[in-house]
């Protein structure tokens, strides 16, 4: 029985940083039309502004965690600004481009802060594991999990119940009738970009502790990620929650049995079979984007 | 079946690029240099076969070095098989299984002693990789952003297995010491003039099945589907078959493409499957023009080109994946179609017309997003 409960609650760990990734990713496409191939490099900039910030300012992990969700926004920003603005339109251009610039933060880190790995030290105040309910319990992955729940709620509520959150949803119906009624959509894409890059970013902050910080971590989370994406249809907020909830237990569950590559393996699978019956996810409206 | 009319710059451009590559040997010593340049022109191969799913069927294939790399292994197995004894365990056993306590040799290794079998192998898996994945996606009516996403979950995913599947497929290290091909009594050595000019036959080869496919009545429908596939399947034509057939086609050639280079590098490793290749094939198709067979070819050979004419140490490879970003990101954001359209456009100038091969370019207006979240 405890077996079991830790593995729900490994599960659910692994769901939880999941869904940090995938959030940005989702409410990007969400808005903007744009899959954005650059958030794994995003996830992996906050990583190392942690790295960098920790052992040069020797700032403590918390207050990191706020300073990597601006500072990674804000390289968002630049690049939505810059870039991705003339591409709208031109949704496999987005992707080429995005990818692009992924490379190039890539290849800049890799020749400022070099290429091999770099560890974060996870703060001494979560080292130890919490006693819950006769289990033992991570106190880091306790945090990961609250500062999830934290985000899900602040998104929910920034869409749903706050001004800009209506000037959102109104270009996501309808971009042109948007603008028609005063919304300044360039803004709005702008600042959506960045509060996805900012979330990647934060993801990546969060994970640095656990596994070492390299140039190219990012892949493999944002793969995952776009599995979540595709499964979960990227219209609804609740279905990027469930379906990373689903597939962050499944790949728990799978590992369990096999290894963490097979458990990857079978789920991508199973999503590629899930897609050719419900292509627009499991948890999707029935309406496609046009 | 109704051809296009093949313009007479069109196939002098062909004779003349077939002229360059049945040439260069002629005038070159060095057998190290030979086997680079058949190098270039493997990927002058990858990219025309890019060109045709992505430039003119409008399928982004981010894991096209699923294809290359599934190539690469059919025929270094059957080339593992065929080395000396001194390399390989007890019965024939290759190196690394017994390194990793492998008794016997697996089953799916057992039919690689055949070279014909590997030679099919090597295109017909990955062809049936792509039918599968193709099946799945397309006849969902999954498109555009998605399928390039899938496409590069499925490479990512497949290389984790390669390199995981340490017993089987050598793991990180791949397959090393291979012996060379030898086809109708000839010895492919890797650095030997016969191997290049199979390599820049094929490439030939390959051209002209891809000038074939698009000039065709389905290559019209596959362009046609690139620019607008509701229209196309108003009009009533199974849009899946067309597209799972582009995928296919695609994925055969570079599967082929993938034989030749695990014969060139006499390796095969999960690299070929990275995504680093798969970003190249298409930063080439972007560079040299993603809606031209042979702009495709020719850009893959320019950036590889300058890429190992300049240097080939590890802290450039790094400098210079930085400028093919910057460069890629560019040509995204000034010349969608890639370097060809500037001869393109110069060639018309030439000939007096008043068409302009940049001006189709504009983009379309953008549609609106009609759904929300929630």
């Amino acid at each position: 029985m405890t077996d079991l409960a830790n593995q729900i609650i490994t599960g659910l760990s692994i769901a939880s940083i999941l869904l940090l990734v995938s959030l940005g990713l989702a409410i990007i496409y969400g808005v903007m039309g744009v899959i954005n191939l650059a958030h794994g490099d995003f996830l992996m900039l906050g990583a190392y502004a942690v790295w960098l910030m920790e052992s040069a300012l020797g700032l403590g992990f918390l207050p990191c965690l706020v300073m990597v969700f601006f500072i990674v926004g804000a390289i968002g920003w630049l690049v939505e600004r810059t870039l991705i603005r003339h591409l709208y339109g031109r949704p496999l251009d987005t992707i080429l481009a995005t990818w692009g610039i992924g490379i190039i933060l890539q290849q800049a880190i890799r020749l400022s802060a070099g290429a091999q790995l770099r560890y974060v030290k996870m703060p001494d105040y979560l080292v130890n594991p919490l006693h819950l309910l006769g289990l033992d319990i991570s106190a880091y992955r306790l945090l990961i999990f609250s500062v999830t729940i934290v985000l899900v709620a602040v998104t929910y509520i920034l869409i749903f119940h706050t001004s800009f959150g209506i000037r959102l949803r109104a270009v996501m119906q309808n971009a042109e009738i948007a603008r028609c009624f005063g919304i300044n959509n360039a803004r709005i894409y702008s600042l959506t970009f960045a509060y996805g890059a900012g979330l990647a970013g934060l993801a990546g902050a969060l994970v640095s502790p656990l596994k070492s910080v390299s140039p190219d971590m990012g892949t493999k989370y944002v793969v995952d990620a776009f599995l979540v994406v595709v499964s979960g249809g990227v219209q609804s907020l609740f279905g990027t929650v469930a379906s990373a909830g689903i597939i962050g237990e499944l790949s728990g569950g799978f590992a369990y049995f096999w290894n963490d590559t097979l458990a990857r393996a079978l789920l991508f699978f199973l999503v590629v079979v899930l897609i050719r019956f419900r292509p627009q996810g499991i948890f999707a409206m029935p309406l496609r984007r046009g | 079946m109704r051809r296009i009319f093949i313009s007479r710059g069109h196939i002098i451009g062909y004779a003349a690029f077939a002229l360059a590559i049945l040439v260069v040997p002629l005038f070159i010593d060095d057998p190290y240099l030979l086997n680079k340049l058949a190098r270039y022109l493997i990927f002058g191969i990858l990219a025309a076969a890019l060109a045709l799913s992505w430039g003119y069927t409008g399928i982004l294939n981010l894991g096209q070095a699923v294809s290359f790399g599934l190539g690469s292994y059919c025929m270094a197995m059957t080339l593992k098989l065929h080395t000396i004894p001194i390399q390989t365990g007890a019965a024939g056993l290759p190196d690394f299984m017994v390194w990793n306590n492998v008794k016997s040799l697996p089953w799916f290794w057992e039919p690689f002693h055949s070279t014909a079998f590997a030679v099919v192998a090597g295109v017909a898996f990955p062809v049936v990789v792509a039918l599968l994945l193709g099946w799945f996606v397309f006849r969902a009516r999954v498109t555009g952003v998605y399928v390039s996403i899938i496409t590069l979950a499925m490479l990512v995913v497949v290389n984790l297995v390669i390199v995981d599947q340490q017993r089987f497929t050598g793991g990180f290290n791949g397959l090393t010491d291979l012996a060379d091909l030898k086809l109708f009594g000839i010895d492919f050595d890797p650095y030997s003039g016969a191997t290049y000019y199979l390599i820049a036959l094929s490439l030939l080869a390959t051209l002209m099945i891809g000038e074939f496919v698009v000039r065709s009545k389905t290559g019209l429908i596959m362009q046609a589907i690139r620019d607008d596939e509701t229209r196309v399947r108003y009009f009533g034509y199974d849009v899946a078959r067309y597209q799972i057939f582009a995928f296919c086609v695609s994925a055969g050639l570079s599967g082929f493409a993938g034989m030749l280079y695990a014969m060139v590098m006499a390796f095969a490793s999960p690299t070929f499957l990275s995504v680093q290749i798969s970003l190249s094939i298409v930063i080439w198709c972007a560079v040299g023009g993603r809606e031209s067979l042979i702009g495709s070819a020719l850009g893959a050979i320019l950036v590889t080109g300058i890429q190992g004419g300049l240097s080939e140490t590890p802290a450039f490879l790094n400098t210079w994946m930085l400028i093919m970003g910057a460069l890629f990101v560019a040509v995204v954001l000034f010349l969608p179609k890639g370097l060809i359209s500037i001869v393109q456009l110069g060639m018309a100038r030439l000939a007096g017309k008043k068409i302009s091969a940049l001006a189709e370019d504009e983009a379309p207006l953008p549609r609106g997003h009609k759904l929300g979240i929630g």
